[in-house]
């Protein structure tokens, strides 16, 4: 099954001079650019409270900008947009965008399915049947067609997560974001997470993800970035920044975490 | 989760651990018992004491008819008003957590306003003050509005009953709604759904579980306070109680039948939540 079906070329992501000051005059992201490709996978690796979390809530404007502009596949909000229209443009941007919590957030009053169907019936307004269908495609592609009635406090964080996926799928994104999804979960539970994020990758995704998972960075990131408060220090291909990096942040910062 | 207690242990279950399954269940089978038992002496205690105060059960059986009458105004005006007060409680909360200065400022003042004065206060004004304020703006030029802003004494009591609940539920609801985790909020949002939507398919279907109980305390505290209807001159179940009771001298027939019948209803009502709870809880896990 292919899950990606943007057709567009060029940039899916497009963030320009983006910008954010938090209310005490907290500036945390100070002028970051990102473009990223049709089907491209970038991993974003920083030290806590670099601003990773921040830019990813930036780009589907759960956070909005102070300044700057994003584009998504086509739709552009720049952040002195008036309220009400940036307000609709960011409702487009969410249902052209997944975006996947540390915490899954999966709603606990409704069953998996019913979780996969909400955005489906509710956002694109489709009917049970058409919304059904695809809902159990995606819980066979992430291998969860068993839990289709479970609640989601019967499933183990690792299922959790994947249903989570899946109820981002289901809206057809252009994009996913990756916010630490594993980072929650029992080691022996985020490979089973990891598998459907590199299935997903291989299917052309187009996908950003912070993850502290560096077998992911390693062997599917396309582009690794790295970010220190608020700035972009170096990007790279993983061989250059894990193998040759020149920036001395990065250097002190992969020897952290290696 | 597969043991069968009473009969044979399944295969790989250890004896002791069958020994302490079945304590288990024998403590959980005293439990019940006793529980049952105490019930039972309680009733009877309660009994013993009504027939040893001599009480006139023919007397209390004669006027019976007649005070459940009653119970009809109690149940349409607690109905009534618990309606209102809910639909004002969600629009008070959402006033309440509103980024509208104005609707803000409105739902905090009702909130402010009526938790602040008596509700003994607010049925008199309802009854007594508003066809004053008729009157006035009547001779402001406004014909007509008087005569709308005197009401007859049960729209009067329901009004004042359900704006006064509204205001306390307002909070409830709040709490309620607030209680729910921002990450719910931030899923439903990434999805796509706007504002409303996410209120209304994610937020509210979960507040809802933790305003039930509260609110059903509300609603049984309401029951009771219909009651004040009778101020009005409504013969409702507690007014037709008393009213009886003093006329034959035998007021502790009266108001102990009057009791016994409010607790009925609150009995009820608990029975209704405590079904609505079991059916909301059905995301929980299942132990
Ligand atoms: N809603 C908010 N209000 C105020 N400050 C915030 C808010 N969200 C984030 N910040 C601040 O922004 C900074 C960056 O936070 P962010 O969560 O983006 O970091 P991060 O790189 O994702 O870190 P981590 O690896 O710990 O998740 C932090 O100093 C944080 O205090
Ligand atoms: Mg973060």
């Amino acid at each position: 099954m292919s899950v990606n079906i943007s057709e567009k070329k060029g940039p899916v992501v497009q963030a320009k001079g983006i910008h954010k000051i938090f209310g005490n005059m907290n500036h945390v992201l100070r002028g970051l650019d990102l473009d990223v490709g049709k089907g491209e996978t970038v991993v974003i690796l920083g030290a806590s409270g670099s601003g990773k979390s921040t830019l990813l809530r930036c780009i589907n404007f759960l956070e909005a900008p102070t300044a700057g502009s994003i584009e998504v596949d086509g739709t552009l909000i720049r952040a002195d947009a008036p309220a009400n229209e940036r307000e609709a443009k960011a409702l487009e941007i969410r249902r052209k965008t997944g975006m996947c919590f540390q915490s899954f957030n999966l709603f606990p009053h409704m069953t998996v399915l019913e979780n996969i169907i909400e955005g489906p019936r509710t956002v694109l307004k489709q009917n049970r049947k058409e919304a059904e269908e695809y809902a159990d495609e995606l819980l066979d592609w992430v291998g969860l067609t068993d839990k289709r009635g479970e609640y989601p406090s019967c499933l183990s964080g690792g299922q959790q997560q994947r249903v989570a996926i899946a109820r981002s799928l289901a809206m057809k994104p252009k994009v996913m974001l990756f916010d630490e999804p594993t980072s929650a979960l029992d080691p022996e539970l985020v490979g089973e997470v990891v598998e459907v994020m590199e299935r997903l990758a291989a299917d052309g995704m187009t996908i950003i993800a912070v993850t502290h998972e560096l077998h992911f960075a390693r062997d599917v990131a396309d582009r690794v970035m790295i970010m220190d408060g608020g700035n972009w220090v170096e990007e790279g291909t993983p061989e250059k920044i894990f193998n040759n990096p020149e920036q001395e942040r990065t250097k002190r910062f992969l020897a952290h975490i290696l | 989760m597969g043991i069968e207690v009473d009969g044979a242990p399944e295969q790989g279950i250890p004896e002791e651990a069958d020994r302490v399954l079945r304590q288990i269940e024998g403590r959980r089978k005293k439990y019940r018992r006793n529980l049952l038992i105490s019930f039972a002496v309680l009733i009877t205690l309660l009994v013993t004491a009504m027939i040893v105060l001599k009480l006139d059960f023919s007397f209390m059986m004669k006027w019976l008819p007649f005070i459940l009458a009653g119970s009809g105004y109690t149940f349409l005006v607690s109905v009534l008003a618990i309606t209102l007060a809910c639909i004002l409680a969600v629009v008070g909360a959402l006033g309440r957590m509103s980024s509208n200065p104005v609707f803000n400022a409105v739902a905090t003042s009702y909130v402010s306003l009526i938790r602040g004065t008596p509700l003994l206060v607010q049925v008199y004004m309802w009854y007594l003050a508003l066809p004053q304020i008729g009157k006035a703006l009547e001779e402001l030029g406004l014909h007509g509005v008087q005569a709308w802003l005197t009401l007859p004494a049960v729209p009067a009591g329901i009004l004042a009953l359900g704006v006064c609940y509204g205001a306390y539920m307002t909070e409830t609801v709040r709490a309620g709604i607030q209680s729910i985790k921002i990450g719910q909020t931030e899923a439903a949002m990434a999805l796509g759904m706007t504002r409303g939507q996410t209120m209304k398919r994610v937020i509210f279907p979960q507040a809802l579980r933790v305003i039930i109980p509260p609110v059903s305390n509300e609603f049984i505290a309401m029951i009771k306070d219909s009651s004040l209807v009778s101020l009005m001159g409504v013969w409702e179940l507690s007014y037709r109680a008393v009213k009886i009771g003093r006329r034959h001298f035998q007021s502790l027939e009266m108001l102990i039948m009057v009791a016994l019948i409010y607790w009925l209803m609150c009995i009820l009502l608990q029975f209704v939540q405590e079904r609505i709870e079991t059916h909301m809880a059905r995301g929980d896990r299942r132990v």
